[in-house]
């Protein structure tokens, strides 16, 4: 089973967004997604409720129990879990990264939201976890500034995933419609983009749980 | 046909059927009626009073990372602060 933790303490940052269609690229390629939404806005939810609980399910959890919910899950047959964080929640960002094989925080590629990250990073070093930031919202070509954010983040101590989630409307609409962008819009950009971060996840889980078992 | 509903916390959109978890209010009103033989929950917070504080994001995150590394409860993390303030300046702890 994977677990995602998908943190940033910057609201507006993209977690919601990211949360709901990377389980969707999950239960598109063939696992039983869930999303542990354990902001007290219920973002995650309200999309889960609009699309009448088709998969992947949103389930709510207060941060104690998160643990218990992923076990219970587990124990229900969930392969791929994402646990979206409300901003500033500093037990719930701690119990998610906790509980986490990989943490991804998302992040506008902006001078103001990438001096933001600095208390994420320190979150996830506590823990000692693996974590990438994910640039969203950004423009879809701008391989310049792209390589400046890269950079900035490095000086924070952490890399930068090697896929991004440019802006795109399909976003919003998908979202409005209670549906994820690859129901969306199958063929487009942004289904296509998804599906590589999570191809790169599951990648990267493995090698490091590989890597963890080797050591 | 849902696979996971029952590992919510709030029951998702169905009916208001719920039987409710005995509200305070009713169970005081019960514990008047058979005098003090079922005295009602105890609440933590009764006589106590609250401190509040507005700290950077980057302080409260270290108290709860803190609080949890150690399994204490962010209020134990912050008695504990307070009691080692007050030897510090020389007062006597109060611990609790």
């Amino acid at each position: 089973m994977t677990i995602i933790a998908i943190v940033s303490q910057k609201g507006g940052s993209g977690k919601t967004t990211l949360s709901v269609n990377l389980a969707a690229a999950a239960e598109a390629a063939g696992a039983i997604a869930l999303i542990i939404d354990t902001d007290p806005q219920a973002t995650a939810s309200q999309w889960g409720a609009w699309r009448a609980d088709k998969a992947p399910e949103v389930i709510d959890s207060a941060p104690p129990r998160i643990q218990a919910k992923v076990d219970a899950a587990a124990a229900q047959g969930a392969t791929f879990i994402v646990i979206d964080t409300p901003p500033h929640a500093d037990s719930a960002a701690s119990r998610a990264v906790e509980v986490a094989d990989l943490v991804l925080i998302p992040c506008r590629p902006s001078a103001f939201d990438l001096a933001a990250i600095k208390t994420t990073v320190s979150l996830v070093r506590l823990f000692d976890k693996p974590a990438y930031v994910v640039f969203t919202a950004g423009p879809p070509h701008a391989p310049r500034m792209y390589e400046e954010a890269v950079e900035l983040v490095r000086g924070f101590g952490i890399e930068a995933c090697p896929h991004i989630l440019p802006d795109r409307a399909v976003y919003r609409h998908g979202s409005a419609a209670g549906a994820s962008v690859i129901e969306f819009e199958p063929e487009g950009k942004a289904a296509a983009e998804i599906t590589e971060l999570h191809l790169w996840t599951i990648a990267h889980v493995n090698m490091s749980t590989v890597a963890h078992e080797g050591a | 046909m849902s696979r996971f509903a029952n590992l919510a916390d709030k029951p998702k959109a169905s009916p208001k059927s719920q039987h409710q978890p005995a509200a305070p209010g009713n169970e005081e009103g019960a514990a008047a009626t058979t005098s003090v033989s079922t005295p009602p929950k105890s609440n933590s917070r009764v006589g106590r009073k609250a401190i509040a504080a507005y700290f950077t994001p980057e302080m409260s995150l270290a108290m709860h990372v803190c609080a949890r590394k150690y399994g204490l409860s962010l209020q134990e993390l912050m008695a504990e602060a307070f009691d080692d303030v007050l030897r510090k300046y020389g007062q006597s702890p109060v611990g609790e």
